[in-house]
């Protein structure tokens, strides 16, 4: 008979952290060194990791262990915002970090790994739990799980789990291809879908405000909620990736992803419990109740946008056609917006607008839930104020809260009214540091939490409702450059909302 | 010294300190002052506490749990006598424009008003958040007033630590622990992390198979560490009961040894938990291995018990154990 561990206080300890190695496919790339590395040092600094944890980078550069120690040491230092370097908790981690040089289309780099794995086992205790970390271009996924499926890594004396990035394929026949590819070796519950939107306190939040408070839930549907607005902007503009780019374009890059999971997270169902299975069955349900659009409606509920050459601040920008390594006549989307509707009871007939850029005026994440006015105006309203709706923002970056704005009288003589904002800011009302979504994330993969992780009927749900619109904007020439650097997109996004009488918030 | 102190002044004097905190948000062009409370934190400290390092640790605290402080110092004496001062510990976070501000009371009340005290902080409290109390003296545990104040409370926060004699302690703690309150002991908090290292130990496969061998468990303690000492001692044993592993329990006191040294001892295996200065060293079967061990502080000590704010099963059934273990055994 088994035994369980006897020692627990689940009140005062934090959760049980297993054992582990974590290997990353892709270790000298960017995503890293500027997350992953910084996270799993804050999480050994947090006292988060087991004493036998493990790292073993993956890339075609060759170096040594301790190359890799010191090329790390300085990502850790560079890269980790709010964290003190501590040089003995980074001794203790470094003893722990391990490096091996390879081409993943090479059988031997798979059998050397499993050798070190071998040994680090030996040495380190690791309890046989690997977690293998793809941070390598899309294309590769299939390559390298079919790679640690050959040489006998899919399976061991602990579990195994496969961390994937975006994007999950590039459509929904290639998504699922890619899906296929990775169940050739690991059963979709070992596999970890990462979206760091979804790793965010603030997205976290959504959850525990809809479901943890009783009286947001009942205004919570189509009969006192108005519209829904996300967006998410940025300002800078494609900064040295445009080949890149202009394969993907916003609505691949934001919406199918990052966006329609926030949109999930913000219209879906109560969960019956929260476990895993219920939070992601409950996702997973209100994306497959997005109305598919037919061509005729995607003309009139979305639009696409590239943005051209404008002066910002002084200084000239260039048009994202002037970027370099991008097609002169480029019809990618550096914008996209549309106008989702939710095919179930609770939101029948309410819409979702959901808008995102580049090189709009300012980088900010934000769902506004707008509500009904009230029926019957009763106050003198010259100035329009009085009339200004309910508002609901949940904030997600870059300062993350909620705000309630609502009426209130002005004060001194006559009654006259005024929106007011009521804020709740995350940072400032709790002075303590939030973990980074990137520390949320792997630390729930390592502990084996897959809440915040998509899975696959996720994307092929997504790719479902996106997928249409991306095969007619691919079939239709627009007249793009079609709005200036630094304003809010394109006026037919405007004409888009006008049509029900509604407006583009400007956050 | 007035003799009474009228907590509706003391509410009107918080309300135009929020106002003048708003206008000089004004003035200077900043974005005015967010007001954030979550729980009244009472503390009760001796006149001879340091206020200067109570203080620090109030406003170490308000980030994480902000709350309307009120700090009573006892003076002594039979006078009845209560003053007041009121003012705000604010803060500036990191990269932000507005400044958190926290609202802080300070009252001095001689031994002798104890029991007027509850009249003036029942309305000074926040209304529905939780009041927590914090003992900075153990000498108040018996005063007749006690109950009267913790009575107000949600939970109460004492360190049995500083009763001199252990026994008496654990039995004091005992009987707090029956009254309608939450309970923390800081001795119980301080083993936190050592608990956490120890269970962190038998995640192990390898280990956890080692631990139906144990058959002995052995804590030894430095001065002042015994209550501590029986806590941890009678939790392993509790631990290892529930996974039918009985083993015999040991404590000992070692004038000249580390403040606390946990063994688990068995056929073929050897688990000693050991602090050295600001580490805590753990061998098991000859290998060993060190993690970080800050001397834990009042501010990381209130920290963890300012959030929970609930039962505590395990605590109370550690308590109720060593109270059992306190008293003599009936023949």
């Amino acid at each position: 008979m088994s035994i369980q561990n006897p020692f627990q206080d689940p009140l005062r300890f934090e959760r049980r952290v297993p054992e582990c190695v974590v290997v990353i496919f892709g270790a000298n790339g960017d995503l890293t060194k500027r997350k992953l590395m910084p996270a799993l040092y804050r999480l050994a600094y947090d006292r988060r990791l087991s004493a036998g944890f493990a790292v073993v980078g993956i890339s075609r550069t060759a170096m040594g262990d301790d190359q890799f120690r010191e090329k790390m040491l300085e990502s850790v230092k560079q890269f980790s915002e709010d964290t003190k370097f501590d040089e003995d908790v980074w001794d203790a981690f470094a003893a722990g970090l391990f490096y091996v040089a390879g081409d993943i289309g090479d059988k031997d780099l798979y059998e050397r790994l499993a050798k070190r794995l071998a040994e680090i086992e030996t040495t380190r205790r690791a309890g046989g739990n690997v977690m293998f970390y793809l941070s390598t271009q899309p294309s590769q996924y299939a390559a390298i799980a079919l790679g640690l499926g050959a040489a006998g890594m899919g399976k061991g004396s602990g579990w195994r789990r496969l961390v994937v990035e975006k994007p999950f394929g590039h459509d929904l026949a290639s998504a699922r291809e890619l899906s296929d590819r990775l169940h050739e070796v690991f059963n979709e519950s070992d596999v970890y879908r990462i979206d760091h939107y979804l790793g965010k306190e603030t997205v976290q939040n959504i959850l525990a405000f809809r479901f943890g408070n009783g009286i947001f839930e009942p205004l919570w549907n189509r009969r006192y909620v108005n519209h829904v607005q996300i967006t998410a902007a940025e300002s800078i503009g494609v900064e040295g990736r445009g080949a890149y780019y202009q394969e993907a374009g916003a609505l691949a890059d934001m919406i199918q992803n990052h966006l329609l999971q926030v949109m999930a997270t913000i219209a879906m169902e109560p969960s019956a419990s929260f476990r895993a299975t219920s939070v992601r069955d409950e996702r997973s349900k209100l994306l497959r109740s997005i109305r598919s659009m037919k061509p005729d409606e995607i003309l009139k509920n979305t639009v696409p946008g590239q943005y051209g050459p404008a002066r910002i601040g002084g200084q000239e920008v260039p048009g994202f056609r002037q970027e370099p390594g991008v097609n002169p006549e480029s019809q990618t989307d550096t914008y996209a917006s549309a106008t989702f509707f939710v095919e179930n009871w609770r939101w029948a007939g309410v819409p979702f607008y959901v808008r995102t850029g580049k090189r709009l005026p300012k980088r900010v994440t934000e769902i506004a839930i707008q509500f009904n006015q009230a029926p019957l105006r009763i106050f003198e309203d010259s100035d329009g104020a009085a009339s200004a709706p309910n508002l609901l923002i949940v904030r997600i970056q870059p300062e993350e809260g909620i705000s309630l704005k609502f009426l209130s009288k002005t004060p001194g003589a006559g009654m006259k009214l005024r929106p007011v904002s009521m804020d709740f800011n995350y940072g400032s009302s709790f002075g303590e540091r939030s973990p980074s979504a990137y520390e949320t994330l792997l630390l729930d993969a390592i502990i084996g939490d897959a809440t915040l992780y998509t899975r696959q009927d996720m994307v092929e749900a997504s790719w479902t409702v996106v997928e249409p619109i991306q095969t007619v904007w691919r079939n239709t020439k627009y007249n793009f450059p079609n709005y200036a650097a630094g304003t809010w997109g394109p006026a037919a996004a405007d004409d888009m909302l006008a049509q029900r009488g509604h407006v583009w918030r400007k956050p | 010294m007035s003799a009474t102190v009228a907590p509706d002044k003391i509410l009107k004097e918080l309300a135009d300190l929020w106002v003048s905190l708003g206008k000089q948000g004004e003035g200077d062009g900043s974005a005015g002052v967010l007001r954030a409370c979550s729980m009244t934190l009472l503390v009760l400290a001796e006149e001879a506490d340091d206020l200067m390092s109570l203080g620090e640790t109030i406003a170490a605290l308000m980030p994480e749990h902000p709350a309307r402080a009120i700090v009573v110092r006892l003076i002594g004496g039979n006078e009845r006598a209560l003053t007041e001062r009121v003012y705000s510990q604010c803060w500036m976070p990191f990269g932000q424009r507005r400044q958190i501000c926290c609202e802080q009371i300070e009252l001095m009340a001689s031994d002798a008003s104890l029991e007027d005290l509850p009249s003036v902080v029942l309305p000074l409290a926040v209304p529905d958040l939780p009041l927590i109390l914090w003992c900075r003296t153990a000498r108040i545990l018996s005063m007749p007033g006690f109950y009267r104040i913790s009575a107000m409370a949600r939970k109460v926060v004492v360190d049995s630590g500083q009763v001199p004699d252990a026994v008496a302690a654990i039995l004091r703690m005992a009987v707090v622990g029956q009254s309608n309150v939450l309970l923390g002991d800081l001795s119980w908090t301080r083993l936190t992390r050592w608990r956490e290292m120890l269970s962190q130990l038998f995640e192990n496969p390898d280990y956890l198979s080692h631990l139906p061998k144990i058959s002995e468990v052995r804590v030894t303690f430095g001065p002042g560490h015994e209550v501590t000492a029986r806590y941890m001692g009678i939790w392993i044993t509790n631990s290892l009961s529930d996974v039918g592993v009985p083993a015999h329990l040991n404590v000992t006191s070692a004038p000249d040894g580390p403040s606390l040294r946990v063994e688990l001892d068995g056929d073929q295996v050897h688990v000693e938990l050991v602090r050295e200065e600001d580490r805590l060293v753990i061998t098991v079967n000859g290998l060993s291995h060190c993690t970080n061990l800050p001397q834990p502080t009042d501010y990381l000590l209130m920290r963890e018990e300012l959030s929970i704010v609930r039962p505590d099963p395990v605590f109370d059934r550690t308590l109720a154990s060593a109270a059992a273990h306190a008293y003599p055994t009936e023949p």
